[in-house]
């Protein structure tokens, strides 16, 4: 009888280890992925890994907007024929003559319509050199973002954040990011459709 | 008996284990004993010896030690007490856990393989001799996450060597562990993705994959707009100028879940989420059972259904263990977010690739970072939510 | 040391026993080993070419191997259906039937086993499971479950009944107290065993048409069924081949077991169909493929719908007591009963699992040459041990195998 007792003991003792040596509570406790992400955060330290490899030989400027700091290529260097008034002495006014050849006629404004868009709406006619908001302040050619920021603003608070546009460089802080002209041709922004990278043939089979 | 005594010891493991052995295993009585205890009491400081506290203080004072035999005392403390133990010893006097134990049985199937292998071919040239006993070596090796750094820096050579010998080019393999506060997260926006495929190309050429099957980790799944995420009806499989009219696109890959079902399953622990939050597996000890693909509910493993071939010129050579190194048949692989990338501080490959930056790559633990800006600020959701699987890879729209 | 002497002259009479015999069992030994041997030759292409010589893809992962190694572990369990009655209840009608049952058994896991080896893509590093020198990962994975419930019941239905019958080779009575423990033990291992391998595939969250309820006691339900359908029609066989008697008695009470075991699998069909058609979520997918097929994918159609249909016919005759007790009748139904069963759980529960796949995309699967050349290999060795374990378990009944001392 007490043999019988000990053994049933002993089965019963090993069921209820087994079950809780296979309870399915993760190791760390949490109780989901955002609860985990919010308590390992608060000790951050930063990560050792650097990036300078990536960002040799780019020319950075650094931004500041909506509290947010990262790093942009210049654009004025990019440009070829910047500065522009290294060519072109005369004023605007003076140069809007019949007789003078038709200005950048290569350039095909494809950026909206007329009734909201033309040259002078983002070109300075005062100052070739530099940009114009839509109040008349001056804005750089490497701060161009700001100008885009005007119509297309949420697109602009995107990409800040980080959610719009691409990553030069890597996960690592700190930031670099392409600007909005580093992909948008500011005369043509849209892109055109193109072909895939690739084709499958292994996979039709699967094809509905 | 700790470790830092035997450099103190004259005979190091061998006077030790003789004397256990003649004192227990051969059944002699105590009175037989005590003579080799004695003798060796002089040379010896274990106390599990069974001679007094006084003795082995008295030693520790004694003897100095020589540079030799501290060097030898190093390559036992690093390799193990395997070589000065007779057989039986090897096999009933191991230590209790199991990584112990098998290291224990590499290393005397190593000692016993590396006297046959070179002792018994003659005709074989040194460097098919070399190829095999790497092939052997790798044949018994234990499971990588049970590994010491030393460990993995082994095999990793062996690796390297290997390839070495089979093609007579050089790659580099790293055995990298997981940084320190690093939660690898990502995010992919379906209204900038065109479907171009650069991702998948860029998969495709970064992780060594099988060409023969056109082995993918990336789908792009194009569906039509007004209808959601209506799978059924999405084709991965479409020709033609992107995007398409009245089409989306959107693209899945392994999620490396922060509850992973295909980790539960596994056997044999072949696969494992690593402290960074990467889903890995280990190539070299996957049984090939297949468990894990059941067990996947985002089509995120592959398998090698046979020999997976990579032409020679478009081997990527920087290669991580748990990464895009060459696999072989009958195991499973899949996404490790580039991890030879990642914890080098890159981004994956797709990341990198994708033209109009749909793919956000980043430390979910770092506060300022993209990847945590998008969560906080987008409107994200993930696929399958309702399963508990906690998939580190959301979606956002602009 | 006598009891070695004891063993190494059974093993010797054996030998002598299974290699003796009527034309008709050399013949049915040689067409089992030419098949083993084609089975072997197909294995063998598939261990160099690697699994891409089987229909299997990264969608439909498990085929025909696995839906093989589903089935006869229900076969297998199905032994304890005769080991409780004659062991616990000790009903004398079911003692002749027993020992059949359980070698049934072994030579079930046997092939549950040859199943499972012959599926995974790194048999050379099988080690790798064995905890110890490998890493089991026990209690997590429902596989290491399983590995532990099928090599535990084959040991214990191979140790239990070669402990009884080494005494009958003796000559001596077995004693109760030695095998009754075992026995008591195997009758819940064999649920367990089948339950747990339901729990393998009920326990994926991401594959919703095994993620119920049901799946586990549908199981043991199918394999009582088909179990002692099979043993029944090898008793038959035995009953014309051998002189080993067993009685009408025996067969009409396990036909029993099989008709009320089926009757339960009908039941539970019933209620799967209900939960699947009557408020079809995206979750029914699966079985829509499988009953009506899906966007023209139509591959299962005339397996499921032959195997209901067999299914549903045999239950229906077996109901019937007039039916069931007259021996030919039941032979059939049987026989109907045993192929439903394979089709049901085999292709009718492992594919349709992995269709549609977890982006809807439905990859349909048909195995291959190599494929079946192994299956039928692997089901012709397990045929061949039961025939071997059957001989002598028969030689030592009936008292013609027997110990003699040498004088």
């Amino acid at each position: 009888m007490n043999k019988n007792i000990t053994a049933i003991f002993l089965t019963l003792s090993l069921l209820i280890a087994l079950f809780f040596s296979s309870c399915k509570h993760k190791e760390e406790g949490y109780h989901s992925l955002t609860d985990k992400i919010q308590a390992r955060s608060k000790h951050y330290k930063g990560t050792s890994i650097s990036l300078e490899k990536h960002i040799e030989g780019l020319n950075l400027i650094e931004v500041t907007e909506n509290e947010i700091t990262f790093s942009i290529p210049t654009r004025k260097d990019q440009i070829k024929s910047f500065k522009c008034t290294e060519c072109h002495i005369k004023p605007l006014k003076e140069m809007q003559n019949a007789d003078i050849k038709k200005a950048h006629w290569n350039i095909k404004l494809k950026h909206a319509n007329l009734e909201v868009m033309n040259c002078v709406t983002c070109h300075n006619g005062n100052n070739i050199d530099k940009l114009k908001s839509l109040t008349g302040h001056t804005i750089d050619f490497d701060k161009s973002y700001k100008l885009c920021s005007q119509c297309h603003h949420k697109q602009s608070k995107d990409w800040i954040g980080g959610a719009h546009g691409k990553r030069i460089g890597t996960w690592v802080p700190p930031r670099v990011s392409k600007t909005c002209v580093n992909c948008h041709n500011p005369h043509s922004p849209s892109f055109d459709t193109k072909w895939p990278a690739r084709f499958n043939t292994q996979k039709v089979k699967e094809r509905k | 008996m700790s470790r830092i005594d035997k450099y103190f010891k004259l005979n190091m493991n061998s006077a030790t284990k003789q004397k256990t052995s003649g004192g227990c295993g051969c059944g002699s009585t105590s009175g037989t004993c005590k003579p080799q205890n004695q003798e060796t009491a002089v040379k010896t400081t274990s106390c599990s010896c069974g001679s007094d506290s006084k003795s082995c203080r008295s030693h520790q004072e004694k003897s100095p030690i020589s540079d030799e035999e501290f060097f030898k005392g190093a390559i036992d403390a690093a390799i193990g007490d395997e070589r000065k133990k007779d057989g039986f010893d090897q096999v009933f006097d191991v230590k209790m856990d199991r990584r112990n134990a098998f290291k224990k049985l590499t290393a005397s199937l190593l000692i016993g393989a590396g006297a046959v292998s070179s002792c018994t071919s003659i005709v074989s040239s040194n460097e098919s001799k070399e190829k095999s006993q790497i092939d052997w070596e790798e044949q018994f090796k234990g499971n990588y996450k049970l590994m010491g750094d030393n460990e993995k820096k082994a095999t990793v050579d062996r690796l390297v060597r290997s390839y070495q010998l089979r093609t007579g080019k050089n790659i580099s393999m790293s055995s990298k562990n997981a940084e320190d506060d690093v939660l690898f997260g990502y995010a992919f926006n379906i209204s900038k993705c065109q479907g171009y495929m650069d991702c998948v190309s860029a998969c495709v050429e970064e992780n060594n994959q099988d060409r023969n099957s056109q082995m993918q980790y990336i789908r792009i799944h194009e569906m039509k707009d007004g209808k959601g995420f209506n799978f059924n009806e999405a084709d991965d499989n479409y020709y033609y100028e992107v995007p398409a009219e009245g089409h989306f696109y959107m693209g899945t890959q392994c999620f490396h879940c922060d509850n992973p079902p295909c980790v539960e399953v596994c056997p044999v622990q072949a696969t494992w989420r690593e402290d960074d939050g990467l889903v890995v597996v280990d190539y070299d000890w996957c049984v090939g059972c297949r468990y894990c693909m059941a067990a996947c509910p985002y089509d995120g493993r592959r398998f090698n259904w046979s020999k997976p071939e990579v032409p020679e010129e478009e081997v990527n050579k920087t290669q991580h263990y748990l990464g895009n190194r060459m696999r072989k048949k009958g195991v499973v692989e899949k996404c490790t977010f580039c991890v030879q990338r990642s914890r080098a501080g890159e981004n994956p490959a797709c990341v990198e690739a994708c033209p109009t930056g749909a793919r956000v790559f980043g430390n979910l633990l770092d506060p300022d970072s993209t990847i945590r800006w998008v969560l906080e600020n987008k409107k994200v959701f993930r696929l399958k939510e309702d399963l508990g699987t906690e998939p580190k890879f959301w979606y956002f729209i602009d | 040391m006598r009891r070695f002497k004891v063993f190494k002259s059974l093993v010797k009479d054996s030998l002598n026993l299974i290699t003796q015999g009527s034309k008709k069992y050399h013949l049915w030994m040689a067409f089992l080993t030419l098949t083993m041997l084609i089975g072997m030759y197909c294995y063998s292409i598939q261990l160099e070419e690697g699994l891409s010589v089987t229909g299997m893809t990264d969608r439909v992962s498990w085929g025909l191997y696995i839906s093989n190694f589903t089935f006869l572990v229900g076969v297998a369990a199905a032994a304890v259906m005769l080991v409780m009655p004659t062991y616990v209840l000790n009903d004398i009608d079911f003692k002749q039937a027993v020992l059949i049952g359980e070698g049934i058994a072994v030579a079930a896991l046997i092939m549950c086993l040859a199943f499972v080896v012959a599926d995974m893509g790194g048999p050379a590093v099988l080690w790798h499971m064995f905890p110890g020198i490998g890493v089991f990962n026990f209690p997590n994975s429902m596989l290491t479950w399983d590995v532990i419930a099928l090599n535990g019941y084959l040991f214990i239905n191979i140790s239990i009944p070669f402990y009884i019958l080494f005494r009958h080779y003796q000559g001596k009575e077995s004693k109760k107290k030695v095998y009754l423990p075992g026995a008591l033990i195997s009758v819940f291992w064999a649920v367990g065993i089948h339950l747990v391998t339901a729990f393998l595939y009920q326990g994926l969250q991401a594959r919703p048409f095994w993620n119920n309820a049901l799946l586990g006691p549908r199981f043991l339900a199918s394999a009582f069924a088909a179990g002692p359908a099979l043993i029944i029609l090898v008793l038959a066989i035995i009953r014309s081949f051998t002189e080993f008697k067993i009685e009408d008695k025996t067969l009409k009470k396990i036909a029993m077991v099989v008709t009320v075991a089926a009757q339960i699998n009908i039941i539970m069909l019933v209620s799967e169909l209900f939960k699947e058609f009557y408020a079809p979520t995206h979750h029914s997918e699966s079985a829509y493929y499988l009953f009506f097929g899906l966007e023209g994918k139509t591959a299962l159609l005339p397996w499921i719908w032959t195997a209901i249909s067999m299914n549903v016919f045999a239950t229906f005759i077996l109901t019937f007591h007039k039916l069931r007790n007259n021996l030919n009748i039941l032979y059939g139904a049987c026989t109907l009963l045993f192929i439903a069963i394979w089709i049901e759980k085999g292709f009718g529960l492992i594919v349709p699992g992995f269709i549609p796949g977890p982006y809807g995309k439905i990859a349909e699967y048909t195995p291959t040459g190599i494929e079946i050349g192994v299956t039928i290999g692997i089901w012709a060795m397990g045929a061949f041990v039961f025939t071997m374990l059957a001989r002598i378990a028969i030689g030592i009944e009936t008292g013609s195998l027997r110990y003699k001392k040498k004088c």
